[in-house]
């Protein structure tokens, strides 16, 4: 009785320390972690053995977004969820529950900024640009973060935020939006989702956990934690160059300046590399300067004639 | 002091030994403001190379061949080396960038947000009550875009480039934005 208790208490412990401790890369000491508890615990589930899941392409079409089932979460059994998510059908109703605990965790971070009108302007400017998507229908939601360090951060499901320490170097609306529609672009390609299926860590424990849990709630709450590094874990540079050309052009959809998403990156290469505000930025994401040259490759002649967009800078809150 | 500063200033702006090298990577028209409206005063072609003298939202003012004026920020790439030069033009920029006189810059209780918290955050509900609380509709997003005269546009999601072609990446560009740079 008391080693189950242990058991309990230690798995998602060692789960939050896995995943956001130590690197993906190092399954394989994942494996012998796994190996001796077995050993010691005699469980009653074994690991699967479990492949790394190859980086899908990252130009998937993404499935039209199925209609979430009222109340539907109760029922389902946990062990469907667990073989969605390391399967790679994992249903929206199920992203998004994933993306509202590390939300949730990230606001236990940095809360939002008190600021009402500051929240619902970025909330009706980040829909308008998700609503030139392929997922309009996602539950869209978006926020300032009091926060100095100059970031932004996305979480599957349609949650958004950016730090109030980079909303302060934002001069007008078209880099607001700019900014939103790459964190849109990690949402859209699911990258973070992706990122918790290629860990073989999750696979492995998960299927450990999914005997213990009681509920697809717990079920969640074990996966992810408590922790929200994974927001700002390094996603490949691929996925930030895709949402990069996926923000520039959602920028353009919405009838904003396409090029405000290149000037805010200039903006943020400004900023000295020791600077204690850029740290995890940079730490996470190619160097702006890479970035920009990705751009300038990706988009050669194709903005021509795309009608001249808005800046929205007179109109832009401004933060107090 | 004041005219000591604006001297400082122009020559910032204008001595072409503050400027890096760079090259054209498409065609462009060379304007004499940083925006789309401004008079067109000719047209640089691709492979041309000019001075990258100062950048300003998604524009870069370049000279070269007697001339001036700004292009695209995509338009242009530095040659230099990412290390000296571009710490140059962030001197450059430094003495040429607008600046906000309302902009606050905190100096003391920075609240940064690093791994370590990060790590350590613990599930907030209340927060994630308060988000909810602020989204936004479609009805009022679009109502929005419609009452500031936000038209969508057209344009398809732009491939990889890295897929389409196997070029090999040049070596040693680098653009003026670089680290430490602009």
């Amino acid at each position: 009785m008391n080693r189950v208790r242990v058991m309990r208490k230690t798995l998602p412990t060692l789960l939050v320390a896995i995943v956001l401790g130590a690197g993906f890369a190092q399954a394989g000491d994942l494996e012998e972690i796994l190996k001796q508890m077995m050993r010691g615990q005699s469980a009653p589930a074994q690991p699967a053995p479990t492949q790394p899941v190859p980086p899908a392409p990252p130009a998937v079409p993404t499935r039209p977004a199925p209609p979430v089932a009222p109340a539907a979460a109760p029922e389902k059994p946990r062990d469907q969820l667990l073989k969605a998510l390391l399967g790679g059908a994992t249903t929206q109703e199920e992203e998004v529950r994933i993306g509202q605990q590390i939300a949730g965790n990230l606001l236990g971070a940095a809360p939002l900024v008190r600021d009402e009108a500051l929240q619902r302007y970025v909330n009706r400017v980040g829909l308008w640009v998700a609503l030139q998507s392929e997922r309009p229908d996602l539950p869209w939601h978006f926020g300032v973060i009091d926060s100095d360090a100059i970031n932004a951060f996305a979480a599957p499901g349609g949650y958004v935020f950016l730090t109030k320490g980079l909303y302060r170097k934002l001069r007008n609306e078209a880099e607001l939006a700019g900014v939103l529609g790459h964190e849109i672009g990690h949402v859209l390609r699911q990258h973070h989702l992706k990122l918790l299926r290629q860990s073989q860590g999750i696979a492995a424990l998960g299927g450990f956990l999914g005997r213990k849990v009681k509920d697809e709630s717990e079920l969640v709450q074990n996966l992810i934690g408590n922790g929200a590094e994974i927001v700002a874990r390094g996603l490949d540079k691929d996925a930030e160059y895709e949402a990069d050309r996926i923000g520039m052009v959602l920028t353009a959809r919405a009838g904003y300046d396409v090029y405000a998403l290149p000037a805010v990156l200039a903006e943020i290469g400004h900023v000295p590399r020791n600077d204690k505000s850029v740290s995890l930025l940079f730490k996470t994401h190619p160097p702006p300067a890479d970035r920009l040259e990705h751009l300038a490759e990706a988009v050669g002649e194709r903005l021509e004639g795309v009608p001249e967009g808005q800046s929205g800078e007179k109109r832009f809150y401004r933060l107090r | 002091m004041k005219a000591t500063l604006a001297l400082l200033s122009v020559c910032l702006l204008s001595a072409p030994a503050f400027a890096a090298p760079g090259v054209m990577l498409r065609d462009d028209d060379l304007r004499t403001a940083p925006a789309a409206n401004a008079a067109a005063v000719g047209r640089v072609a691709k492979g041309a190379t000019v001075d990258i003298v100062a950048r300003q939202g998604g524009w870069t003012r370049i000279s070269g061949g007697g001339r001036s004026g700004w292009v695209r920020i995509l338009s242009v790439r530095t040659t230099a080396p990412a290390t000296g030069l571009g710490d140059v033009l962030g001197a450059v920029e430094a003495g040429t960038a607008r600046r906000d006189p309302g902009k606050v810059v905190a100096v003391a209780g920075v609240r940064g947000l690093d791994e370590e918290e990060l790590k350590l955050a613990r599930f907030n509900a209340a927060e994630l009550q308060r988000l909810s609380g602020y989204a936004s509709s479609r009805a009022e997003a679009e109502a929005y875009a419609r009452e500031v005269g936000l038209r969508p546009a057209k344009l398809a999601y732009l491939p990889n480039p890295k897929r389409q072609s196997n070029q090999p990446k040049q070596n040693g560009s680098a653009f003026p934005w670089n680290e430490g740079g602009l």
